[in-house]
């Protein structure tokens, strides 16, 4: 009842966000909403799988290259090309995790970045297909039921309402047997082998399940800013989302949408740093990492205790 | 024939340079456990400080290359006492998330420092080129083969047949043992960090002169350094070695031969071919699946 509550007052706050935003700030929180649906792909494969993946952004590339060229190229519609560029993540990620994930720790962080890196190196010389460097220019708008979206406001509650059903989906699968077989793998491979669960499956399903969720994103984005280019999707790109992740909790659904906002905005609130924002972002991570291992949501757990304590 | 042997030899003057950043990237992780993720940005801060020192020394080879050596030494030491000693005892991904960070930092500082404009730096063997039979080739080809071999020897000295070594190899086995024989663990981690930061600033020396440097370099490089060490075996220096001399071939006779703009890609497809049929790589002793 309690949390009930709370999910309501938070779905009330957010409803009521953008009409308290400014333009520009609109712009940054829909781009924080979409980053958060990767973050939460993210918190399948690495919160809870316990798998390094520094290549998420290549799968929300996926998601914004299929979606751009099916739209712009072979006049589809969102709503059409949306379950293509789902489908064709997941596909991909099962074609791509099957020999990959046989590889465990930094060796699979490695070989996500070797895929990362690919993938920019593919969009940038498939000139054809992708456009290169120069990207794919207007990507049309999204419309429901013949109504365009045209406005921030009006996007921003389209990619709230995809986020409110991933966060749902996050939650639930959590409380799931499936959910507890992916955080068995994570804190220990071979006991939860030894109880039955088949860990590689569990592994393949949840790097699967980021990359369509990751894909998701892809989509929105694209829609949203109706151009993309490589360096959208870019590793750097995917140690942000990474970053979002463990800022907010690494294994805590809500801490990934946090984290997300969070990071979207440092950018806005650090602008007085100018050229040395990056130096700044880099050592705050560092600090993050050495007195808040487990980001926002771990911080908020232990000041609660402390507070039942006293 | 000439054309080719010609590529041969700017492949192994490449791959050399890939052999020392993995070197770097491997002694990291042998006796530290620490993989790495700011080597690349290691070495451009050691071809940046190489550039400025050469530039202000009105190119006094000897004192800039001394400089720059120090200069990297101290990095090592402020890598190990800000980075690696506050991590040492986490998770190894919240290691390879913290020196991601790290490489951050330093990429953007160099960018402040140095500003975004590639430079050019002069060759201590000047621009010369030495023809042999019909084939041409730069002296800083032959330099950076040539100096590569000497550091080579002289880490393998120092590994094997030294004091110091000895006590590497035992950090590098089982650190509680080492610490239980007496060894100083924490000074030697601190010798490590000046040793890696030292090597990949020999790195960036020696690529300064061959690209046209610039601060945001580093990934790429890092990725050759990775492919490198995962080609030749993870945990094992000799492998190190022959992967980076593979992957410079690799990139610059698949650029020639293959496809220029996809060089890159070329080299990760070896490097995850090697992971899928031979994950111990070349020379690893170990199951590839430690960590």
């Amino acid at each position: 009842m309690k949390h009930l509550l709370i999910v309501i007052a938070v779905l009330l706050c957010a409803a009521a966000l953008p009409f308290a935003l400014s333009p520009y700030s609109l712009r940054v929180m829909v781009l924080a909403l979409i980053s958060a649906i990767a973050v939460i792909g993210l918190c399948f494969a690495f919160g809870y799988a316990g798998l390094v993946d520094l290549g998420q952004a290549a799968f929300v590339g996926i998601g914004g290259y299929t979606a751009a060229i099916l739209t712009t190229k072979l006049g589809f519609g969102f709503w059409q090309a949306l379950p293509l560029a789902l489908l064709a993540a997941g596909v991909f990620a099962v074609l791509i995790g099957a020999p990959m994930l046989r590889l465990r720790g930094h060796y699979l962080a490695l070989a996500t970045v070797g895929l990362n890196v690919t993938m920019e190196i593919i969009t940038k010389n498939w000139e054809g297909l992708t456009g290169g460097e120069d990207g794919i220019t207007s990507i049309p708008g999204v419309s429901i039921a013949g109504m365009p979206i045209a406005t921030d406001r009006a996007y921003y509650f389209l990619a709230l309402a995809f986020l409110v059903i991933a966060a749902g989906i996050g939650l639930a699968l959590r409380a799931s047997r499936f959910g507890r077989a992916m955080i068995a793998v994570r804190d220990d491979e071979l006991a939860a082998d030894a109880c039955g669960v088949l860990v590689f499956r569990t592994k393949l399903t949840a790097f699967t399940l980021a990359s369509v969720f990751g894909s998701l994103s892809g989509v929105l984005y694209a829609h949203y800013a109706g151009y993309i280019s490589p360096g959208d999707f870019d590793s750097v790109r995917s140690i942000t989302l990474l970053v979002m992740l463990i800022v907010g909790g690494e294994a805590s659904i809500l801490g990934a949408i946090g984290g997300a906002v969070l990071i979207s905005f440092a950018p806005e609130w650090l602008r007085f740093l100018g050229t040395a924002y990056l130096t700044v972002f880099g050592i705050a991570i560092m600090l993050v990492l050495i007195l808040a291992p487990e980001g926002a949501a771990g911080a908020a757990r232990a000041l609660r205790r402390r507070l039942r304590l006293a | 024939m000439d054309q080719f042997l010609q590529l041969l030899i700017s492949g192994l003057a490449i791959g050399s340079v890939y052999a020392v950043i993995a070197l770097s990237f491997e002694i990291a992780y042998e006796a530290s456990g620490v993989v790495n993720f700011a080597t690349g940005q290691l070495v451009t801060l050691g071809a940046l400080i190489g550039a400025s020192s050469m530039a202000y020394t009105k190119a006094n080879v000897p004192v800039s290359y001394a400089g720059t050596l120090l200069a990297m030494a101290a990095v090592g030491v402020a890598f190990f006492l800000l980075v690696f000693q506050p991590l040492r005892s986490k998770p190894a991904v919240t290691i390879v998330i913290g020196t991601v960070a790290v490489g951050i930092a330093i990429q953007n500082s160099a960018q402040l420092v140095w500003g975004p404009l590639p430079a050019a730096t002069a060759s201590p063997v000047g621009a010369a080129v030495v023809q042999l039979g019909g084939v041409a080739i730069r002296a800083h080809a032959l330099f950076v083969i040539a100096a590569t071999m000497l550091l080579i020897g002289g880490v393998y000295l120092l590994l094997h047949h030294t004091p110091l070594g000895k006590q590497f190899r035992a950090l590098a086995q089982d650190p509680d043992a080492a610490r239980l024989m007496g060894i100083r663990v924490t000074r030697l981690h601190a010798v490590t960090w000046i040793l890696v930061a030292a090597l990949a600033g020999i790195a960036g020396l020696l690529l300064a002169p061959i690209w046209f440097i610039d601060v945001t370099m580093g990934d790429s490089l890092a990725l050759k350094a990775f492919a490198a060490a995962i080609i030749g075996g993870f945990g094992s220096i000799p492998g190190a070695i022959c992967g980076g001399i593979l992957v410079g071939l690799a990139e610059i006779l698949g650029a020639s031969y293959i496809s220029s703009a996809y060089k890159d890609a070329l080299v990760f497809a070896l490097m995850v071919g090697f992971l899928l049929v031979r994950p111990q790589g070349l020379f690893g002793e170990r199951i590839g699946q430690r960590g």
